[in-house]
């Protein structure tokens, strides 16, 4: 018995929004009945997070106005291989494909940067060609390094291990990254500072490279990762830091981080 | 109806009587039978003194849908109904798409959607081919509509 002849549509796209966004698109080859159901919103609205709507709706209005005219399945890849811009610009949203968890980045303007606003320590640069924001942080000089950042829970996917990564470069002329560690972390706020690590950011060439190339052209580094365990309260806060060595340190330019969930979890 | 009011609240013990499209009949104790919204409605207008037709339901599937709705009536344990319920969806394909069909027409939501999921698990994980021979379905694309959809989801065949 062929049972896409007999179920009602909507009794089939029931059935394909509980396997998978993969499934969903295998199914589309296997008949016209299948391919109709698969294709549905009802299907990809269940793989969209459930607030994708408050999501979407602070991007500019003519991006907001695009995305909402689009189908939900190409609403999903789109946000799954173009990052929007949300919050004034200052974030970005994106979508996994595997699994439709969300992902962030805070660009360096949304962080908050020690001296940040001090221009003899701090300069601001549009890097149009570069960067998904209208601005990064470039580092003149600090003895101290001291970058935070804090995101509510609730923003990220359910049951999900998130890990947090710094995006950055190096310009040919910098100092201070070579020969000292900073500290990285990655902590539930209120709760007790977990699990730090010292990493150098520009390791000397002989040296294994943790920082590892991006697509984008620039250089990430895992900061951490925490169990986010469901639509949480609370906030986590993301850190970069340096502040025992007293050595000065230049040059570093600052995209943001961000925060996706660890592969396959 | 307005006079179905006083008949489908005034006691709580009454029995239905559903009649299959092969005319068996089930007394069903009507708590258990309003967990379907299409016996419900048709209580509603006024068939509940009488004997419920349910046309697309046969007997077999019928009394498996009301040791269903018996037992989810029960006051059975979270724990219990849960491995009950796992018993109850493992059965053969025909007796799946049976239920499936039953409890889509009954619109009996926790059971479609318990149904639906078993559905689903069979068919995570596999390649269109596999889906057609799992359920008996027949390629109706041509070679050109099959390529186009390949090469639109060409990231699910990678």
């Amino acid at each position: 018995m062929d049972i896409s002849k007999f179920l009602p549509e909507e009794c089939l796209a029931h059935i394909i929004s509980l396997t998978s966004p993969q499934d969903a698109c295998r199914s589309a080859l296997v008949s016209h009945n299948f391919q109709s159901a698969a294709d549905s919103d009802a299907v990809w609205k269940r793989f969209l997070p459930s607030n994708y709507l408050e999501i979407i709706s602070s991007t500019t209005a003519s991006s907001y106005s695009q995305l909402t005219s689009l189908s939900k399945k190409e609403l999903y890849f789109h946000l799954c291989n173009n990052p929007i811009l949300i919050n004034n610009g200052m974030m970005s949203f994106a979508l996994e494909k595997q699994n439709g968890k969300t992902c962030y980045m805070i660009g360096a303007r949304g962080l908050s940067i020690m001296w940040g606003h001090t221009p003899d320590y701090w300069n601001w640069k549009s890097l149009p060609d570069q960067s998904r924001f209208s601005e990064v942080a470039v580092l003149r000089v600090v003895w101290w390094l001291d970058i935070k950042w804090r995101i509510e829970a609730k923003n990220l996917s359910p049951k999900t291990t998130y890990a947090a990564y710094l995006v950055f470069k190096f310009p040919i002329f910098r100092h201070g990254f070579d020969m000292r560690p900073v500290k990285l972390g990655v902590h539930l706020e209120g709760s007790e500072v977990g699990v730090t690590r010292s990493v150098l950011l520009d390791p000397p060439a002989n040296m294994h490279r943790w920082p590892l190339e991006r697509e984008d052209g620039w250089m990430e580094i895992e900061m951490g990762e925490f169990y986010n365990d469901k639509e949480g309260d609370g906030n986590i806060v993301c850190s970069v830091s340096e502040a025992d060595s007293h050595n000065p340190k230049h040059g570093i330019i600052i995209e943001g981080i961000e925060l996706r969930p660890k592969d396959g979890k | 109806m307005a006079s179905s009011e006083s008949t489908t609240t005034s006691t709580t013990t009454k029995v239905l009587r559903l009649k299959s499209s092969d005319n068996e009949i089930f007394g069903v104790e009507e708590k258990a039978a309003l967990q379907s919204e299409t016996i419900k409605s048709l209580a509603e207008d006024g068939y509940s003194e009488d004997v419920i037709p349910l046309f697309n339901v046969e007997k077999k599937t019928l009394a498996k849908i009301v040791e269903w709705l018996n037992k989810h009536a029960s006051g059975s344990s979270k724990e219990e109904l849960k491995r009950w319920d796992a018993d109850f969806v493992d059965v053969d394909k025909d007796v799946l798409y049976d239920l499936l069909l039953a409890s889509n027409y009954l619109n009996i939501e926790v059971l479609l959607h318990q149904l639906a999921q078993k559905v689903a698990d069979m068919i995570k994980g596999k390649k269109p081919e596999e889906i057609r021979q799992l359920f008996g379905i027949k390629n109706d694309f041509t070679p050109e509509e099959e390529a186009e959809i390949r090469r639109e989801n060409a990231w699910a065949f990678e």
